[in-house]
């Protein structure tokens, strides 16, 4: 059976947020490290570093964490959906789709005021604007309404992969 | 009445099924309703709160431990500890614990750690004819260590919630005791039941296997020596530590052991960055949700309620144990180190707890709470290594709680365990 | 809400008993007192509400009636409030606080409302001077090549570079253990955070080079201020012009309290020799970060108050 657009252009879009978001990993590492050798090489660190790394960070914890709405990898309690009746479930399901879909639209309009309030403040040592690193929001947020728009049409996409944490 | 607004919202968001972060942010936004503040403040909160430079370390020793599991560092640990504790009764059990505990010194997350420890041994175990249920038990409560020991990425989110300034450097010192007696009764709980239930030995693989596996590990064990040494040395901040684990992981994983390729390089990276979003987004959530507890006066007015009870401080320490236990059985480690550090940390100044005693106290609690359904992340993870049902696993769990409660009680009532070591490198 | 009294919401990154905590706090009195108790002020000390420029933004939203903060964190939002910042631009503490409460100060200010902010009063910070582990400084010469810490502004980096002396940014929580491990040889503070951060156990020479004062000031959210009547804007601006003697004094006895105990604990003081030999070498800080007219005239104008003392 061939995908729906939504699909496709959701699991285009899935993939694509995950490896940005490693690039931007790799980027970090690289920048703080470089911080590190070149206090030691140099004797001076460089005053961008911190802030690019923060940035780097804000992004690419947005832009994984939508991915996360697809992948079903974001951590939930079960205990009472699975004690459900199929019917009950499904319900339930629809309405915590509802629940996540609703703050990604809340992400794209009031994180997309945060970026245009901020757009016109400087970042100390960077010189970038502040907007620019809260723009990871509004995207984080319409892309998490699309792939809820997907789990409501086309349930259960693709097999959950399960990520933990402490 | 606000405060019932962001209570039962996020009490009904949670039963519904709906993602951690995505329920603490939906009842913050309607909190703010409430308190007629713009919503935009919440979003505000929640990059905040992620990008706080200190969290950076979540990340790095995320893909650190992630690199150093695919590069088989684990694998050399077992080997130490299968030399040293093997031939024991059930001596599989202590060897998990043994290699939980290196690993834990050199990974900073317990989940890495679990992993990394339990797709080593859990199957080895079943094929001694070790239960499932025991096999998966000590493996999570071994992890837990990894919490306590150096370097571990949840007391930095602790020192950035403080926000009073409580030194990283001194966090990981005073982790390193509570650390070794948290291990040594999880490694007599699980030497006692294994030979309850008569547990084979293991043999004793002779001196030269012995040599032989210390002298690969060491590359690895190095990794603790570099972080902690790099720290205290002054030569980088224990935020930038995290990355240097990085660095000195790729580079024995890809030369000192050639076992790390550019797919498994890959994998790590992009299996990191599903884990600290994940993190860093219930993180951001939870400043939001914070920061409403905080306008609302939640912390003043819990600190009052506590104090009103009683002023003993054995009292307030158990008081304060039991409200982490029960919030630990139900949200996970992150959000509730962000949101219960501001409240707690007032009271505990009050009755004369050092913030980084409260600390120490604070991590060994919600790591039990990482061994409790229904959000046990940590058992979770070595249910489902050890393809067991965490139901089956939770029944024989007890002795072990009981193994992490009496640490618990040590540290908690017996200052000295966890402030020795720094007030020694303050020269106190 | 409908119970008629309106609650400022005020937050504070010091703690509770610091004199702007305190100096907020007694501004609330006097405005709850004259408005019979129709508006009043709730200050959240120790940075529970967030750090400075977090805090800022919210403010700047309406998401916070009123914020104290340090200058510094403004820059960013606003270059011109960088003037204040300036190295060796007061002469005096008594200098600095003429200019401030005066005609310049107030210009700066109202450059912020079009950020969402109105700027209400300056409180004080105190005068920044150069410790460190090695010997006093008289002039710019025993500065060269000393490593000193900054924090992590590009001003207070150039203003240290300026000296001779190398810039190392780092973040203030770090400086003890650098001091002790000779990673840098110094830093440079006001009395008080001299003595919190124990950093003269390390850093005993304490030279009086007075080459910062750089402000707090008591800001308010413009969308708050919108919603005030304008009798009530007085009452506000001048409760607010009220509590500025009171938080000085209790800032001055603070100072006065750490510097006593400082100097009884072993610190060697010394005031520098050559003030004109700093100044001097500050002329490529004034040309990088004074750049337009207003700025110009803002510099010229508190110049100019220096001779009336
Ligand atoms: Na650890
Ligand atoms: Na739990």
């Amino acid at each position: 059976m061939k995908a729906h657009p939504i699909q496709r252009i959701a699991r285009f879009a899935s993939n694509a947020l995950i490896g940005v978001a490693a690039t931007g990993l790799v980027a970090m590492t690289i920048i703080i490290g470089w911080q590190v050798i070149g206090r030691f090489v140099l004797g001076s660190s460089p005053s961008w570093s911190e802030q690019a790394a923060q940035v780097l960070m804000i992004w690419f914890a947005f832009l994984a964490a939508a991915a996360g709405v697809r992948e079903g990898f974001h951590i939930r309690i079960v205990a009472l959906e699975e004690a459900a009746s199929p019917r009950i479930r499904r319900l339930m399901q629809l309405s915590a789709s509802l629940v996540v879909a609703g703050c990604g639209l809340a992400m794209l309009i009031l994180g997309g005021e945060l970026v245009m309030r901020t757009w016109e403040h400087t970042i100390p040592s960077l010189g970038m604007s502040r907007g620019f690193a809260y723009l990871g929001l509004p995207i984080s947020g319409a892309l998490i309404v699309l792939f809820e728009i997907e789990r409501m049409f086309f349930p259960a996409p693709e097999p959950e992969t399960t990520v933990v944490i402490e | 009445m606000e405060i019932a607004v962001l209570l039962i919202s996020l009490t009904v968001l949670f039963m519904l099924g709906v993602p951690v972060a995505f329920a603490l942010l939906g009842s913050s936004i309607l909190c703010f309703l409430a308190m007629d503040i713009p919503l935009v403040v919440v979003f505000q909160r929640m990059a905040a709160g992620v990008s706080t430079f200190s969290l950076m370390a979540i990340p790095f020793f995320v893909f650190a431990g992630d690199l150093m599991y695919r590069s088989g560092i684990a694998t050399r640990l077992v080997q130490i500890a299968e030399a040293a504790f093997g031939r024991s009764r059930g001596g599989l059990g202590l060897v998990t614990v043994g290699a939980s505990t290196m690993f834990g010194a050199v990974s900073g997350s317990a989940i890495a750690t679990c992993s990394a420890v339990g797709s080593t041994l859990i199957q080895p175990m079943r094929e001694k004819g070790y239960d499932a249920d025991y096999a998966v038990n000590v493996t999570a409560s071994a992890a837990i260590v990894g919490l306590l020991v150096p370097p571990s990425h949840n007391m930095i989110i602790y020192t950035a919630a403080s926000g009073i300034g409580v030194s990283i450097t001194d966090m990981f010192l005073a982790g390193i005791i509570p650390g070794i007696i948290t291990a040594v009764l999880v490694g007599l709980v699980s030497w006692m039941v294994a030979v309850k239930r008569g547990y084979p030995r293991g043999v004793f693989p002779g001196w030269n296997a012995f040599s032989r596996a210390i002298l690969f590990a060491i590359p690895g064990l190095l990794t603790i020596v570099v972080i902690m040494g790099g720290i205290l040395s002054g030569i980088f901040t224990p935020t930038e530590s995290s990355a240097i684990a990085v660095i000195y992981t790729i580079v024995i994983g890809a030369f000192a052991y050639r076992t790390l390729g550019w797919a498994k390089f890959r994998q790590a990276a992009a299996q990191s960055v599903r884990v600290t979003a994940m993190v860093l987004l219930i993180i951001g959530a939870a400043t939001a949700f914070g920061h409403a507890l905080a306008i609302l006066q939640a912390p003043t007015q819990l600190a009052d309620l506590i104090t009103a009870i009683t002023d003993n401080p054995i009292l307030v320490l158990l008081i304060v144990n039991i409200i982490l236990l029960v919030l630990g059985t139900f949200m996970d480690m992150a959000p509730l180190i962000i949101i219960m550090t501001p409240i707690l940390l007032p009271v505990m100044t009050k009755i004369g707890v050092d913030p980084v005693h409260f600390g120490i106290i604070m991590i060994l609690n919600q790591g039990i709470g990482l061994l409790t359904p229904p959000v046990g992340s940590v058992l979770f993870v070595a249910s489902s290594i050890g393809k067991t049902k965490m139901e089956t696993a939770m029944k024989t769990i007890w002795p072990f709680y009981g193994a992490l409660t009496v640490a618990l009680i040590l540290v908690t009532y017996i200052p000295q365990i966890s402030m020795t070591l720094p007030a020694m490198f303050n020269g106190k | 809400g409908g119970s008629g009294m309106r609650v400022l919401l005020s937050s504070d990154t010091h703690p509770a008993g610091y004199p702007t905590v305190e100096a907020v706090q007694e501004m609330g009195r006097l405005l709850s007192e004259r408005t019979n108790g129709r508006l009043g002020v709730r200050v959240y000390a120790g940075g529970q509400l967030g750090a400075e420029r977090d805090t800022l933004e919210i403010t700047t939203f309406g998401g916070l009636d009123m914020n104290r903060v340090f200058m510094s964190p403004l820059n960013a939002i606003e270059p011109d409030t960088t003037i204040p910042s300036l190295p060796f631009l007061f002469q005096s503490k008594d200098h600095m606080r003429r200019a401030l409460d005066g005609a310049p100060g107030r210009a700066i200010l109202d450059t912020l409302e079009k950020h969402g902010l109105i700027g209400l009063c300056y409180y004080d910070s105190g005068e920044r001077s150069f410790y460190n582990t090695r010997k006093p400084i008289y002039t710019p010469d025993d500065m060269k090549g000393m490593k000193i810490r900054t924090p992590n502004s590009d001003l207070s980096v150039a203003t240290i570079n300026a000296t001779g002396a190398n810039a190392t940014p780092m973040d203030l929580g770090e400086v003890y253990q650098s001091l002790v491990q000779g990673v840098i040889d110094g830093a440079e503070n006001n009395w008080p955070s001299f003595e919190s951060g124990r950093h003269f156990e390390a850093a005993p020479y304490y030279s009086l080079t007075r080459h910062v004062m750089t402000p707090e000031v008591l800001l308010m959210s413009k969308a708050r201020w919108d919603r005030l009547s304008s009798a009530d804007r007085d009452i506000v601006m001048a409760c607010a012009r009220d509590s500025v003697p009171f938080m000085r004094k209790l800032w001055d006895e603070r100072v006065e309290g750490a510097r006593t105990r400082l100097l009884a604990a072993g610190v060697k003081e010394n005031e520098v020799i050559d003030r004109a030999a700093f100044v001097r070498l500050m002329k490529p800080v004034y040309d990088q970060f004074v750049t337009t007219p207003f700025q110009k005239r803002l510099v010229a104008d508190i110049e100019a108050m220096a001779a009336s003392s």
